[in-house]
């Protein structure tokens, strides 16, 4: 008999917020890095990139934080690095904090002039970029470490919110330096080089729904997400807003749109595909069923309410 | 050392939840937290089909999945195989939740009143249980069965298995092969829920009729 699979409901909008959170700000981390190896051109983006990094993970983490039983504990949180996915993305992510910090308050503050990027600064940028990469993997590895979810419980898991992240991270940066005075050129081709990465980003969650196959409770998953009470938050929120809207937006933008509309269509892209990368976190989360108890020829479905 | 361990007997138990009522008796569980929890589950479609109770509980995991994946160290295993945690050190991040295959980590935010008078007050008697609740576990952090190790140490048998009137429940050393518990395991075929998680459970189940 097939038992009537519950989602689970511990997890929430909260840890969402910070999966997200955390995987915007590495990536948008990770673009700034990127561009201050490029020339004075890419400064400003560089600029807006290293800035990104250490509030949204910041913002991400009080999410976390919020979402814990006892938060006074939290603290406590990296005790265990030799066993627990927690402890070491603890670990990771404080890092990566500490690191992008120091990066953006070692410039002289405020100053509207390019910022110069010394030797010491693009070898703190290159540190901290391995551990922004490690910060957006290891949202994935959270997820992935539950065994008995085996909708979470893939390789993929990972490597989509690597995508996602990366993805979130580029409009995010898109959006706060297009209201900048800065160069347009940069801005152009950091938007263009969005369109890939989205593509990249279907195919991921393509394979990523595909894996589900296996087993029942992650067929279950997918049936959920995919045509169940997560259907309108998958296709309206991470499909057509998440992925379509800016897709073909930023397509306009390369290819049909000129001048301030080429401008409006990369804000508007960027914004629903900031959105529609939070709204992802939120569906994977609400998808995750828990394996059921077999005894025998009988099945329990977990959660017990 | 010992490894303490369950044998349940599917084909004895009918379901009467004694086991239910009785864990909250003597662990004091606010409303929410059932450590040990009666199920009914069927099978097949009519006229072939079948109906039967699944008791369970905290499956004590030899390789516990919920020590692997607590970051704080909340969580330990004694020499007898009995999985603890910590109050004091958990950080309620619920990630034991996730990651146990049989539903035994549980959490409650606050002690919701079972039996409040007009003006919502306690009697006595739940507030002397919500200060027995307060001094051994709490609220957010992750709780869970211990096999009544405190009635254990007493030579006491645990709540459940003491109230069980069908006789389905069993506890004892699975590491002595002469134990009642080795002993059933090894005539009626036992078997864990589950092995394929690899957790090692130390709770049995007898098969069903």
């Amino acid at each position: 008999m097939i038992p009537n699979f519950k989602a689970q409901s511990k997890w929430g909008w909260l840890v969402a917020a910070y999966l997200f959170l955390a995987g915007l700000g590495a990536g948008a981390y990770v673009v700034g890095v990127v561009a201050s190896y490029l020339g004075s051109d890419w400064s400003g983006i560089a600029k807006v990139g290293i800035c990104l990094g250490f509030p949204c993970v910041t913002v991400g983490c009080v999410f976390l934080i919020l979402d814990l039983g006892t938060p006074v504990n939290f603290w406590r949180a990296a005790m265990r690095p030799n066993t627990s996915w927690i402890a070491r993305g603890t670990i990771i992510i404080s890092i990566f904090m500490i690191l992008s910090f120091i990066h953006v308050v070692s410039w002289p503050w405020p100053s509207d002039a390019p910022a110069e990027f010394t030797g010491a600064s693009r070898c703190l940028g290159a540190v901290g970029a391995i551990f922004a990469f490690g910060t957006m993997i290891y949202t994935g590895i959270l997820l992935a470490a539950s065994r008995p979810i085996a909708f979470w419980s893939t390789a993929m898991l990972p490597l989509l919110f690597l995508v996602s992240a990366l993805s979130t991270g580029i409009m995010a940066v898109v959006l706060i330096a297009s209201f900048g005075s800065g160069n347009e050129g940069p801005i152009h081709s950091l938007a263009m080089f969005d369109i890939p990465l989205l593509i990249l980003e279907v195919f991921v969650l393509g394979f990523f729904l595909q894996a589900t196959h296996r087993v029942p409770e992650s067929r279950a998953s997918a049936q959920l997400v995919l045509n169940g009470s997560v259907a309108p938050l998958f296709w309206l929120g991470v499909a057509v807003l998440g992925l379509a809207v800016p897709l073909i937006l930023d397509l306009l933008g390369a290819y049909a749109l000129e001048g301030s509309w080429a401008k409006a269509a990369a804000i508007l892209a960027s914004l629903c595909g900031i959105i529609g990368g939070l709204i992802l976190r939120q569906v994977v989360l609400s998808g995750g069923i828990h394996a059921p108890l077999r005894a025998g020829r009988f099945e329990i479905a977990l959660p017990i309410v | 050392m010992p490894r303490y361990g369950f044998v349940i007997d599917l084909k004895r138990c009918y379901g009467c939840y004694s086991c239910q009522v009785a864990c909250k008796a003597a662990n004091h569980t606010p409303q929410g937290i059932d450590w040990a929890r009666c199920v009914p589950t069927e099978t097949g479609k009519f006229p072939a089909a079948l109906r039967q109770m699944v008791p369970l509980i905290c499956q004590q995991c030899a390789e516990p999945a919920c020590m692997t994946v607590c970051p704080t160290g909340a969580t330990t295993q004694d020499e007898n195989g009995i999985v603890h945690v910590d109050k004091d050190l958990c950080m309620g991040c619920k990630s034991c939740i996730m990651a146990c295959p049989y539903g035994a980590r549980q959490t409650v935010d606050e002690w919701q009143a079972y039996f409040p008078d007009a003006e919502g007050d306690m009697d006595p008697y739940e507030s002397y249980a919500k200060a027995r609740w307060e001094e051994k576990n709490g609220y957010g952090m992750a709780t869970k069965c211990d096999y009544c190790m405190d009635r254990v140490k007493e030579g006491r048998q645990p709540a459940c298995v003491e109230s069980c009137p069908a006789k389905a429940r069993h506890f004892g050393d699975l590491e002595d092969p002469e134990d009642e518990v080795s002993i059933l395991i090894r005539r009626e075929r036992g078997f864990q829920l589950n092995p394929e998680f690899g957790t090692d459970p130390s709770c049995y189940y007898l098969p069903p009729r």
